[in-house]
């Protein structure tokens, strides 16, 4: 009965087989299984960062509270970006669109938001070219932007225990976001200044505001935020009856109401209605290009380490023609030869594939890094997310791929003769 | 091999916690600015100082607390909080020292940055990088500013010993200083501006010049406490 390598004892047999074959030129394999690594590492960062990006922009978008922002007309991208960072340079809707809006039937929850921009007193060595530092201020109503954003909460501990929202009708009391808090090295109960130039005046003005709580991280926009009572800060600005957005939670969430919603409110002059689908449609558009940019650089190195992986083994099958021939006069029937050679592909495919998974999953952190340092994304959080899934498909493809570039040369090497194989090779 | 893996880890473990480490002070962009400084320069070393990272950080830490005068903010001003050096070269030839802090202010914190001679360790120039407050424009008078050229952190420590011995003495530098004329508003940032400086020296003094001026503060620690005893 001929053995097939289905038996296990068959298959461990060939596989030490083949690892004693792989294992006589130890650099040349160990090179090839590099190239598949770094292959397979480019392909799974590059696949995490497809899934983790999207995942970041999803969860960035849960954490604005709201589906549908009403905003004054102007370009989707920095509507987009307004919704995720902040945004500067703003335009402003009139004041009254927050009353006609707010009876919409459609609306569970709005809330009005005023954000202004603030110039921080920049100095350096070179006051000349003193760099400036902006932060945003947003006016807020507190009760409504509550019920849109019910995780947001007061860091405790010493410096910041007792934190609370503004008392009603206060002017000088301000909380702050995690991260503003930090960059300004606040703590409740200190002075915060801030210099704000109202509309159509010409120099900022200081103001001298009180702490009265310092937000807990949120992973989003809010923790670079300083927050004030919405009507104070459109004082402050002088643009006392504007608003920069509105955020809309809808009863029913659905592309035929947002449809519905946004017919009904395009009728307005200066207004334009974003949804979630939008602003991450726009996101995803903006990375898009890059992305498929780096996916054709992974095709191509996959592409240079499957001739790589070939070379290999057909230098690996025409430096044993001998022995091959050796083997096929002592019995070996071609589909053993086949599958020998075939089973040493396969090896340094996986093999390959686990260490570039390794390296992928490791060097995860340094990707996110490099991304981040290179080009703002528009979201927080983390935009690298390598999973389990993600692995296995990436072994999986990779061994697929193996079997292929297997074919070749397990078939020049099954298809010698004996005879003529003994007296090449001897 | 091993080591190449064990790098690796270390990078991505030492990353999340970047987020949440104390923050320091450092220039916003070290090469232009340095440049600027010292047009001569030809390349600069940034040197990371943590007390943790210190043999004898523990020490060094209480010892800034006590040199200072002043209590540290527990939440600002940590043990763990890092302190970058910034050293100018000239080819060879170290040229300068470069070093910031920060201090909170009564609206905000305020970086308080020092160039100073490598030898000697006298200021070179001072100058704010961060600064809010109503008396900013005055507080960066260059007038304000200049004063400070050439005095070290001895003459601190012998203003500290003159207040307590011979108060207005002409040889206390520091005591010379006139501040700036501001509204009453801007007068604790004057002085969380003066509490900078210190800070910054000191700090320096323990990181680049080895104590050199420790003598000094020694002087005038034990004129305090002949003077503290004197009047029990």
């Amino acid at each position: 009965m001929e053995e097939t390598i289905q038996d296990p004892f068959v298959l461990r047999r060939y596989v030490v087989l083949a690892t004693k074959n792989l294992r006589r030129r130890p650099v040349r394999t160990g090179l090839t299984v590099a190239g598949v690594a770094l292959a397979v590492t480019v392909a799974v960062s590059l696949g995490g960062f497809m899934l983790g990006y999207r995942g970041a922009i999803d969860k960035s978008i849960k954490m604005l509270g709201y589906q549908v922002m009403i905003m004054a007309k102007g370009c989707p991208y920095e509507a987009a970006t307004m919704m995720l960072k902040g945004g500067t340079g703003l335009l402003y809707l009139p004041g009254d669109t927050y009353q006609q809006v707010k009876s919409d039937p459609d609306i569970e929850n709005i809330t009005p938001i005023f954000v202004g921009v603030v110039e921080k007193q920049a100095s350096s060595i070179r006051d000349e070219g003193a760099a400036s530092n902006f932060t945003i201020i947003s006016g807020i109503d507190v009760p409504s932007f509550l019920v849109m954003k019910p995780w947001l909460g007061f860091k405790q501990g010493p410096g910041y225990a007792n934190g609370r929202w503004f008392t009603p009708g206060s002017k000088d009391e301000v909380v702050l976001g995690f991260e503003a808090a930090e960059y300004e090295q606040r703590k409740v109960g200190d002075s915060f200044y801030a210099s704000i130039t109202p509309a159509g005046k010409p120099n900022p003005v200081m103001y001298q505001f009180t702490v009265v709580g310092v937000l807990e991280r949120t992973g989003t926009q809010d923790d670079g935020t300083v927050f004030l009572p919405i009507d104070a800060t459109r004082e402050y600005f002088n643009r006392p009856n504007q608003l920069t957005i509105l955020g809309i939670k809808l009863k029913e969430f659905s592309s035929f109401k947002m449809r519905e919603f946004e017919t009904r409110w395009l009728k307005l002059p200066e207004v334009q209605v974003v949804g979630l689908q939008q602003v991450k449609n726009t996101l995803v558009n903006l990375v898009a290009t890059a992305q498929t940019m780096i996916a054709a650089v992974a095709a191509i190195a996959v592409i240079v380490a499957l001739i790589g992986v070939i070379n290999t083994i057909l230098m690996s099958v025409y430096e044993r023609t001998a022995e091959i021939g050796i083997m096929k006069a002592l019995g070996a029937r071609r589909g053993s030869i086949f599958q020998l050679i075939w089973l040493e592909t396969l090896m340094v495919c996986f093999v390959g594939a686990l260490v570039g998974s390794a390296m992928a999953v490791i060097g995860a952190g340094l990707v996110e890094t490099a991304i981040k340092g290179l080009a703002d994304l528009g979201v927080s959080g983390s935009i690298v997310q390598i999973t389990p899934a993600l692995v296995g498909y990436t072994v999986l493809v990779a061994v697929v791929l193996g079997f292929f570039a297997g074919l070749y040369p397990a078939w020049c090497a099954a298809s010698m003769r004996p005879v003529e194989a003994i007296g090449k090779g001897g | 091999m091993k080591s190449v893996v064990v790098f690796m880890m270390f990078a991505v473990l030492a990353m999340p916690q970047q987020a949440f480490a104390a923050i320091g002070c450092t220039l916003s962009n070290p090469a232009e600015d340095l440049k600027y400084l010292y047009p001569e320069m030809t390349t600069y070393k940034e040197d990371l100082n943590e007390f943790p990272l210190l043999k004898d950080g523990t020490e060094l830490f209480r010892a800034l607390r006590e040199r200072l005068g002043s209590d540290l903010d527990p939440i600002y001003e940590t043990y763990e909080t890092p302190y970058t050096v910034y050293s100018v070269f000239k080819g060879q030839q170290k040229i300068g020292v470069v070093h910031g802090v920060n201090v909170p202010g009564k609206g905000g914190v305020i970086q308080v940055f020092l160039s100073m001679d490598p030898q000697t360790g006298e200021i070179r120039r001072f100058f704010f990088q961060r600064l809010e407050s109503p008396a900013a424009r005055q507080l960066r008078s260059k007038e304000f500013l200049s004063q400070f050229e050439g005095l070290t952190l001895g003459d601190f420590y012998k203003h500290d010993y003159y207040a307590t011995v011979d108060p207005g003495a002409k040889a206390d530098k520091v005591a010379a200083i006139t501040p700036p004329v501001f509204e009453v508003s801007g007068r604790p940032d004057y002085e969380a501006s003066l509490r900078g400086i210190r800070k910054n020296l000191i700090l320096v003094d323990f990181f680049v010049y080895g104590k050199k001026f420790e003598p000094y503060f020694e002087r005038a620690k034990q004129a305090t406490e002949k003077a503290k005893a004197r009047k029990e």
